[in-house]
C-alpha cells in the first residue's frame, strides 16, 4: 500500500438534474445537486452535512459514477471522471471506494467474508494464491480476528459487518473512501469504535475520506473541513472548527442548535419552522428563505452565491454580508 | 427479584414490577428482559435508554400487552392506571389507546397505508370517545391543527404515504393524544427524522403532553434526546436496568461504568475533542442468552473476578432516588474506580 498518496479530487460546479414526469404534465427537472464545488486531498477528511433531500448522497453516488453528472466537472488527478467508460471507469472506481450506511444490505448474505473481500482483491489483480494472506492482513487492519473469514455476514454483529465493508473497501487500495452515513446505523458504543478505526486507517494508509453524515458531532470529530448542504447546494463551507464552532449561515446555526446534547440540557431548542422544500419545486431566491428567521426582501428574489467571509469560511447568505458592512463586494468575490 | 421494592403506587400511572420477557428456545430460557421494575408517575417524563437489543422496546410492548408470540411475559406484573389487578391481554382492551397510548419510530408502519388519515383519527374518537361522525370530524381537525398540520381538512382526505416523515409523526401523535392518555409511550419517535424536524416533534410532544397532563415514557438510544426531554432516566443493558435516577444527577455523576462509557463515546459539540473517542470494546451480549455474573463484565474496564460470578443487584445509592447495578458503585477502594470519576 503506498504510504505517500498525493491524489487530488477537484469538483467544480457539479450538477445532477433528474428529469421527472408526473402524469400528463410536462417533465420537469429536479435539481438534486446544483453548482457544488470542493476539493479533497488524500489524507484529508471532508464532511458533508445536511438534511434528507439535501443532495449529499447524490454527490457521493456521482463521485463513484453510479449517477452521471449533468453538469460541471470532476477531476481526479488529471482524469476527467464524468466521461470515463469501460476499463478506465473500472480502474477509477478502484481508487474511489464507498462504505454504505447499512452493512446488512451492502454485503451479500450468501458469500463468506473471505469471498466478499477476495472478490475485491481479484479486481485489484492479486493472484488467487495470495488471497487468504491478504484477507487476513485486511481483517487485522480493521481489528477483526482471522477466524471471521469463514463466516457469513448474517453470523456477524452490526459493528463487525461494518468492519468487513471497510476491509472490502480497503482491499483495492483506494485513495479516497466515501463514507455515506457509515456509522448512522450503529449503536453509540460501536460507533465510537468504528470512528476510531477509520482515523487509525487514515494515519497508516493516508486515505482521504468524504464523510457524509447528518450527525454534526460525528463530523466535528472526523472532518478537517465541513460543507453544509441545503436543497442541492452548499450553503456554508470551511474548516470544521470555523463552521461548527462559529457558524455564519442561519441554516447552519439552526442545524447546530437543533442537535440535542447531554450538555445542552435546559437550553431552549431552537425551532426552525417548516420542512425542507421539495427539490423539484424550490422556492425563489434563497431556497432557505421560507424557514429563515433572518430573511429580508432580497432573499426572496435573489439567490445568494457562496462567498468567502473574513472569518475564513464561505457562506451563501445575503444577511451575513449585510451585517458585516466591512466586507465589500470586491473582497467578497475574491 | 431485585433487592429494591418498586416505588409504592402513589400517583403512578404505570408500575412495572419484576418484569421478565422471554422468547424460550430449546437451548436457553430466552430471557430478553430480566427483572425490570420501575414506575411512571402522572405527568412525569421518563427516558428509557439503551443500545439496540437491550430490551427497551420489548419493555414498552410488554406494558401495552403486545409481546409478539412466541414471546411472553414470563415473570412479574404490570399495573396500569387505577386498576388494582395486574394488567392482562384481556384487560388491555379497555385501556390500550385511552389510558396508555403509543407512538412508534416509523408511523408509516403503524398507520394503515390503505386508509385515509381522517378515518384513522375519527375511528379512535368514535370508538373510545363516543363522538358522532360529525363531532369526531370536527375534533380531528382541531387535533391536526394542534399538532401543526398546515391544512387539516385536506390532510384528512389523504393517505399516509403522501405525507413526509415529520408530518406522519404529527398525525400519529394526534391520534395518540386524541383520547387524553395518562401515559404516552414514545418508542424512538424521532429516530427516523432530521434534526430540525426532530426538534419540532420533541417540542410538540412536550407541549401536547403538558396540556393533557400525560406522562411520557420515551424510549431512545440517543442520550442527547433524553437529556433535553426527560426528568428521569433508566439505562438498560442486556435486558436489565443497570442505572436510574433524575436526569441531572445521572448525567453529572454516572455510577455504572456502562453509563460512563456510553456518555463519553459521543463526540461533544462544544468541548475539546480527544484524539480518540472513548469506546467500549466488544459488543453487547446477544439477547436471550443466559449470562453468569454481570452482563457488562466482559466489556468493563473495572471488572473483577466477583463481577464474572455474581450478578450485581439493582440497589439504591445513598439517600436519593438513584439506583445502580454495579459492584464497584459506591466502593471507594474498588480497583480502578478512580477512572470512573473522570466524567466528560
Amino acid at each position: 500500500m503506498s504510504e505517500t498518496k498525493t491524489s487530488f479530487l477537484e469538483v467544480r460546479d457539479l450538477a445532477v438534474h433528474f428529469r421527472v414526469r408526473r402524469g400528463l404534465a410536462a417533465s420537469r427537472a429536479v435539481k438534486a445537486v446544483d453548482g457544488v464545488s470542493f476539493d479533497l486531498k488524500a489524507g484529508q477528511t471532508l464532511g458533508i452535512a445536511g438534511e434528507s433531500g439535501s443532495g449529499k448522497s447524490t454527490v457521493a453516488r456521482t463521485l463513484v459514477r453510479i449517477v452521471r453528472p449533468t453538469g460541471g466537472t470532476i477531476v481526479f488527478d488529471d482524469t476527467e471522471v464524468a466521461s470515463l467508460r469501460g476499463q478506465r471507469l473500472k480502474r477509477y472506481r478502484s481508487r474511489m471506494q464507498m462504505v454504505y450506511q447499512d452493512p446488512y444490505d451492502s454485503l451479500d448474505p450468501r458469500m463468506s467474508v473471505l469471498e466478499i473481500i477476495a472478490e475485491a482483491l481479484s479486481v485489484r489483480g492479486l493472484p488467487r494464491s495470495q488471497h487468504p494472506g491478504e484477507v487476513e492482513r485486511l481483517l487485522r487492519l480493521v481489528n477483526l480476528p482471522a477466524s471471521v473469514a469463514s463466516r457469513l455476514p448474517g453470523q456477524l454483529s452490526g459493528g463487525q459487518r461494518q468492519r468487513v465493508s471497510i476491509a472490502r473497501a480497503l482491499a483495492v487500495n483506494p485513495e479516497i473512501i466515501i463514507c455515506d452515513e457509515a456509522v448512522a446505523a450503529l449503536d453509540v458504543s460501536i460507533r465510537a469504535q468504528i470512528l476510531n478505526l477509520l482515523k487509525d486507517i487514515q494515519k497508516t494508509t493516508g486515505v482521504g475520506y468524504l464523510f457524509i453524515s447528518h450527525d454534526l458531532s460525528t463530523l466535528r470529530f472526523m472532518a478537517d473541513r465541513v460543507a453544509i448542504m441545503y436543497v442541492g447546494r452548499i450553503v456554508e463551507f470551511g474548516t470544521s472548527e470555523d463552521v461548527l464552532a462559529n457558524p455564519k449561515h442561519p441554516y447552519t446555526k439552526a442545524l447546530i442548535a437543533a442537535v440535542p446534547t447531554v450538555t445542552s440540557r435546559g437550553q431552549q431548542r431552537l425551532k426552525l419552522s417548516g420542512e425542507p422544500p421539495d427539490p423539484g419545486n424550490p422556492p425563489s431566491g434563497c431556497p432557505f428563505h421560507p424557514r429563515c428567521p433572518e430573511a429580508v426582501e432580497e432573499c426572496r428574489r435573489v439567490r445568494p452565491e457562496l462567498v468567502a467571509t473574513p472569518g475564513g469560511q464561505s457562506v451563501a447568505c445575503h444577511v451575513v454580508f449585510m451585517s458585516h458592512p466591512s466586507v465589500s463586494a470586491q473582497e467578497a468575490s475574491a | 427479584m431485585s433487592s429494591v421494592e418498586p416505588v409504592p403506587r402513589c400517583n403512578a400511572v404505570v408500575v412495572v414490577k419484576g418484569l421478565s420477557v422471554a422468547f424460550p428456545s430449546k437451548s436457553s430460557s430466552g430471557e430478553v428482559v430480566h427483572d425490570v421494575s420501575f414506575s411512571v408517575k402522572a405527568g412525569q417524563r421518563v427516558g428509557l435508554v439503551g443500545e439496540s437489543g437491550c430490551g427497551k422496546s420489548l419493555t414498552a410492548r410488554a406494558i401495552m400487552q403486545l409481546i409478539p408470540p412466541p414471546g411472553r411475559i414470563s415473570k412479574g406484573e404490570i399495573y396500569v392506571g387505577d386498576d388494582p389487578k395486574p394488567a392482562t391481554a384481556a384487560s388491555a382492551k379497555r385501556w390500550r389507546g385511552t389510558t396508555v397510548a403509543m407512538i412508534t419510530q416509523d408511523p408509516l408502519s403503524s398507520l394503515n397505508p390503505l386508509v385515509r388519515i381522517g378515518v384513522q383519527i375519527t375511528e379512535m374518537l368514535r370508538y373510545h370517545g363516543h363522538l358522532s361522525p360529525s363531532g369526531a370530524r370536527k375534533r380531528a381537525v382541531e387535533l391536526l391543527n394542534a399538532v401543526g398540520i398546515p391544512n387539516p381538512r385536506r390532510t384528512l382526505r389523504q393517505f399516509p404515504n403522501v405525507l413526509s416523515g415529520g408530518m406522519r409523526q404529527r398525525v400519529a401523535l394526534a391520534i395518540a393524544i386524541s383520547c387524553n392518555p395518562r401515559l404516552l409511550i414514545a418508542d424512538e419517535p424521532t429516530t427516523a427524522l432530521d434534526v430540525t424536524i426532530q426538534a419540532q416533534v420533541l417540542d410538540l410532544l412536550e407541549r401536547m403532553t403538558a396540556e393533557h397532563n400525560s406522562a411520557v415514557l420515551l424510549i431512545t438510544h440517543d442520550l442527547g434526546v433524553v437529556a433535553s426531554f426527560c426528568e428521569e432516566i433508566l439505562v438498560m443493558y442486556a435486558g436489565r436496568i443497570v442505572e436510574s435516577g433524575p436526569t441531572e444527577q445521572l448525567l453529572e455523576s454516572p455510577q455504572n461504568p456502562y453509563t460512563v462509557a456510553l456518555l463519553s463515546s459521543v463526540p461533544s459539540m462544544t468541548e475539546e475533542l480527544p484524539e480518540r473517542l472513548a469506546s467500549i470494546a466488544g459488543s453487547p451480549p446477544v439477547g436471550g442468552v443466559d449470562v453468569r455474573g454481570c452482563p457488562f463484565a466482559p466489556r468493563c474496564q473495572l471488572a473483577q473476578p466477583k463481577c464474572y460470578d455474581v450478578e450485581p443487584p439493582l440497589r439504591e445509592l445513598g439517600n436519593s432516588s438513584r439506583r445502580v447495578a454495579c459492584h464497584a458503585a459506591g466502593e471507594p477502594l474498588w480497583p480502578g474506580r478512580r477512572a470512573l470519576e473522570v466524567v466528560p
